[in-house]
């Protein structure tokens, strides 16, 4: 499989040399569109947004472009990376749309995979709009410090779906005030784990999948005051690993992971989202926009309709501690520079036309986590979801991973070592200092000629 | 007495016949044309779907190229190779492979041949008991991996439900670092046993009954009769299982992937699950084809090794 994916790779990247240094620009306005019937195709993992997207889309894009059909590809989440990187080598994609995580950007713009928008977004879309954060993660590269916008840097994407976690919590069980700050949801679960017999106090992302446990150890990381590195200085070793980082380890390891069900140590999304279902645990985490099924009776024990789901389960933001950082998730829309001019040409024309203010409300309506300020906080959104809200609440709290080229190595690094922390294959301090050893290596070693990935 | 019905032609040389000769093959295609275009196809397809990508790979391995960032790369010589094998990273991960090539493929070889020693006992019913025990073998590893993952979940798993109703304790499966790996062992022994279950059949089946008979005469024990007659005939092809068996270990991906991702932390990430990740998460595709090359070259040696133990088995 290796060998052959090498050949393809290797035999097909050539003429494509020159393109490696930068990003290809695209057109500051929207050229002429086919009148013939056409198909935009996005890429994303498989999970309940992938389809809303794909009906949304259908249904009111066709309003305006009745020749055009959007179809989302899906994978799963732990191929979701390598699916489009892996195309992206081979210099051609059956994509138009990649659907990148944030962190992604660094490694699409470096190897020239996906277009810079920059100019485009001057002349289309109202930036202004936007909360300037929000826009910088799903596009800006270099990435963005924390909460700002560098509105001199390039952008390479436009948002598609905005995310964050919330806390969920069982008001049946530990009262409708939820906890306010982290220590406190740790001794609410610790009781209510003790009060309910077959109930653990906790549930969240532990699995070495995906960014499962890294974004667990990150969110601790953030509210007890600790930072993931110096981006201006490209150090992690000593930045991730102080004081901070070293409690918030403990507080993961010690306090809360004793917390959670037995044989968790692999849970992600659907697991935790399952827990909650069946009405296994007290308080869980999960991102926003995979939580719509909580309150489908069907998928559900806590009730037979809606409503009375909801009288045992509350949405909240999560608990502030030293910090109230929270993470940021969702992703944005980037167009693939080995896509067809054509294609090229109605991915555009749709980004301009989804960031619309009508259709960000539409979209929020529709499911969608949207990116607008004025969606976000339109009755559309807020009316949509319980857990709307919080989201809504949390978008001034949010904190991203690290946006670099080497992102997929560093954040292996740091959800392999956090999960076997996390299910004692290492200690809590030994995981921590090997993550920033580790990932400072691989910072250190962007230039080395040979041995790279070891 | 009629005239004899000539047998020359008025044309010399030329051998006459009752019936008209077949239809001759063009003359441009000769036997050796003919065996070449049939040859052909599958020889392009050869060299072009695995020779060449091995030759590409091992170009590869001595540049710094990666997929991802394109160009030619710049040659590095042995480098690669030199980071790979003195790579703590990697001797853990061999350490890991090999503890579980051994644990699988010696579980396998135990229960395949006892599974078939006993069938090979059975007159009625052969057929079928070894067509039901071969059904794991026919499913894709990734299906298998799949329903297992869901029988060894610690919370909903139908094992520890079953370990409960007999009052024992839950055991985490999958996410703690012992029993991950033999989780890995035990379901790739379900899977595979058949296959050496297989083999051994054959084996036994071919022992000549004339041996047991003459053995019964002399009133051998069941034990002797095993011992000097069952398994020297059939270790060779034994062996010939355990070889292809163990090469399927080394290679293991797919039931890794699925069930732990190498985890709990890389506790049970073979070397073919780290060439993956270094392969496709850093893109770094120099170091990826010399790790690959490596393993290629370890594989080929060790069944060099294997084969002239077999030789010397038979010679003996």
């Amino acid at each position: 499989m290796l060998l052959m994916g090498t050949t393809l790779t290797a035999c097909s990247g050539s003429e494509d040399d020159a393109a490696q240094v930068s990003a290809p620009k695209a057109p500051a306005t929207i050229p002429e569109l086919t009148g013939d019937p056409l198909t935009l195709s996005f890429v994303w993992f498989e999970w309940p947004p992938a389809q809303a997207l794909e009906k949304f889309a259908n249904e009111e894009y066709k309003k305006v472009r009745p020749n055009a059909t959007i179809k989302v590809n899906t994978v799963p989440n732990a191929n979701w990376h390598d699916a489009m990187f892996t195309q992206f080598a081979a210099r051609k994609t059956d994509f138009d749309i990649a659907i990148l995580d944030s962190q992604h950007i660094g490694e699409a713009v470096t190897n020239g995979n996906i277009l810079d928008l920059t100019d485009f977004v001057k002349n289309n879309i109202d930036v202004n709009a936007y909360d300037p954060y929000l826009l910088a993660a799903y596009g800006q590269f270099p990435q963005a410090e924390t909460g700002k916008r560098d509105e001199n840097a390039s952008l390479y994407g436009l948002p598609l779906l905005g995310d964050t976690w919330t806390m969920i919590y069982r008001k049946d069980l530990i009262g409708d005030q939820a906890p306010q700050t982290w220590d406190e949801m740790i001794s609410v679960a610790e009781k209510c784990q003790t009060d309910n017999p077959g109930v653990s106090g906790l549930a969240f992302h532990q699995a070495n999948g995906s960014d499962a446990a890294a974004v667990t150890y990150n969110t601790v990381n953030g509210v007890y005051g600790g930072n993931l590195w110096d981006a201006k200085a490209k150090k992690i070793e000593g930045v991730l690993n102080d004081a901070a980082g070293q409690e918030a380890m403990d507080v993961l390891v010690n306090k809360m992971k004793p917390l959670t069900a037995k044989g968790s140590g692999n849970w992600f999304i659907d697991e935790v989202n399952a827990a909650v279902a069946q009405g296994k645990a007290c308080i869980a985490f999960n991102w926003i926009a995979a939580s719509g099924g909580l309150l489908d009776p069907k998928q559900s024990t806590l009730g037979k309709t809606r409503e009375e789901i909801l009288g045992k389960l509350g949405f909240a933001t999560l608990p502030k501690q030293k910090t109230d950082l929270v993470p940021l998730g969702g992703m944005g829309m980037h167009v693939s520079a080995y896509s067809s001019a054509a294609n090229q040409a109605e991915a555009l024309n749709f980004m301009k036309w989804f960031e619309q203010a009508d259709i960000q409300k539409k979209w929020a309506a529709a499911g969608g986590v949207p990116s607008r300020t004025d969606a976000i906080q339109s009755p559309e959104f807020l009316d949509a979801g319980p857990f709307n809200k919080v989201y809504a609440d949390s978008v001034p709290r949010m904190r991203d991973m690290w946006n670099v080229p080497q992102y997929a190595r560093l954040v292996d690094i740091e959800n392999t070592n956090v999960n076997a922390a996390l299910n004692g294959a290492k200690k809590p301090g030994d995981a921590l200092n090997d993550i920033a050893r580790e990932q400072q290596a691989v910072l250190d070693s962007s230039g080395k000629k040979g041995g790279g990935g070891l | 007495m009629s005239d004899a019905v000539p047998l020359t032609t008025d044309r010399p040389g030329k051998v006459a016949s009752v019936t008209p000769p077949a239809r001759g093959r063009s003359r441009r295609l000769s036997d050796r044309k003919l065996a070449v275009a049939f040859i052909t196809p599958a020889l392009l397809l050869l060299l072009a779907m695995s020779v060449f990508p091995l030759v590409w790979a091992l170009f590869l391995s001595f540049t710094d190229y990666s997929a991802t960032r394109g160009g030619t790369g710049t040659f590095v010589w042995f480098e690669n190779y030199t980071a790979v094998l003195t790579s703590a990273q990697v001797h853990l991960r061999a350490v890991t492979t090999l503890i579980y090539v051994v644990g699988a493929v010696v579980l396998q070889t135990v229960l395949g041949f006892t599974i078939a020693y006993l069938i090979s006992r059975r007159t009625h019913g052969r057929g079928l008991l070894t067509t039901l025990f071969l059904i794991p073998m026919m499913l894709s590893p990734v299906v298998v991996g799949l329903f297992w993952r869901f029988m060894l979940d610690a919370q909903f798993g139908v094992v520890n439900s079953m370990l409960g109703s007999l009052g024992l304790d839950q055991v985490e499966w999958l996410t703690r670092q012992r029993t991950a790996l033999f989780s890995l062992i035990v379901v790739d022994t379900w899977q595979w046993t058949p296959f050496i279950m297989l083999i051994a059949l054959a084996g036994l089946t071919a022992v000549p009954k004339y041996l047991y008979e003459a053995a019964s005469i002399d009133r051998a024990s069941e034990w002797f009769r095993f011992r000097t007659i069952t398994l020297p005939l059939v270790w060779p092809l034994l062996l010939i299982a355990v070889l292809f068996r163990a090469i399927e270990a080394f290679r293991l991906f797919d039931l890794v992937y699925i069930l732990t991702s190498g985890g709990p932390g890389v506790s049970t990430e073979t070397l073919s699950f780290h060439v993956y990740k270094v392969a496709f998460l850093g893109f770094n595709t120099g170091t990826a084809s010399a790790y690959g090359i490596l393993m290629v070259v370890i594989v080929i040696v060790l069944t060099q090794l294997y084969l002239r133990y077999l030789n010397k088995l038979k010679e003996d």
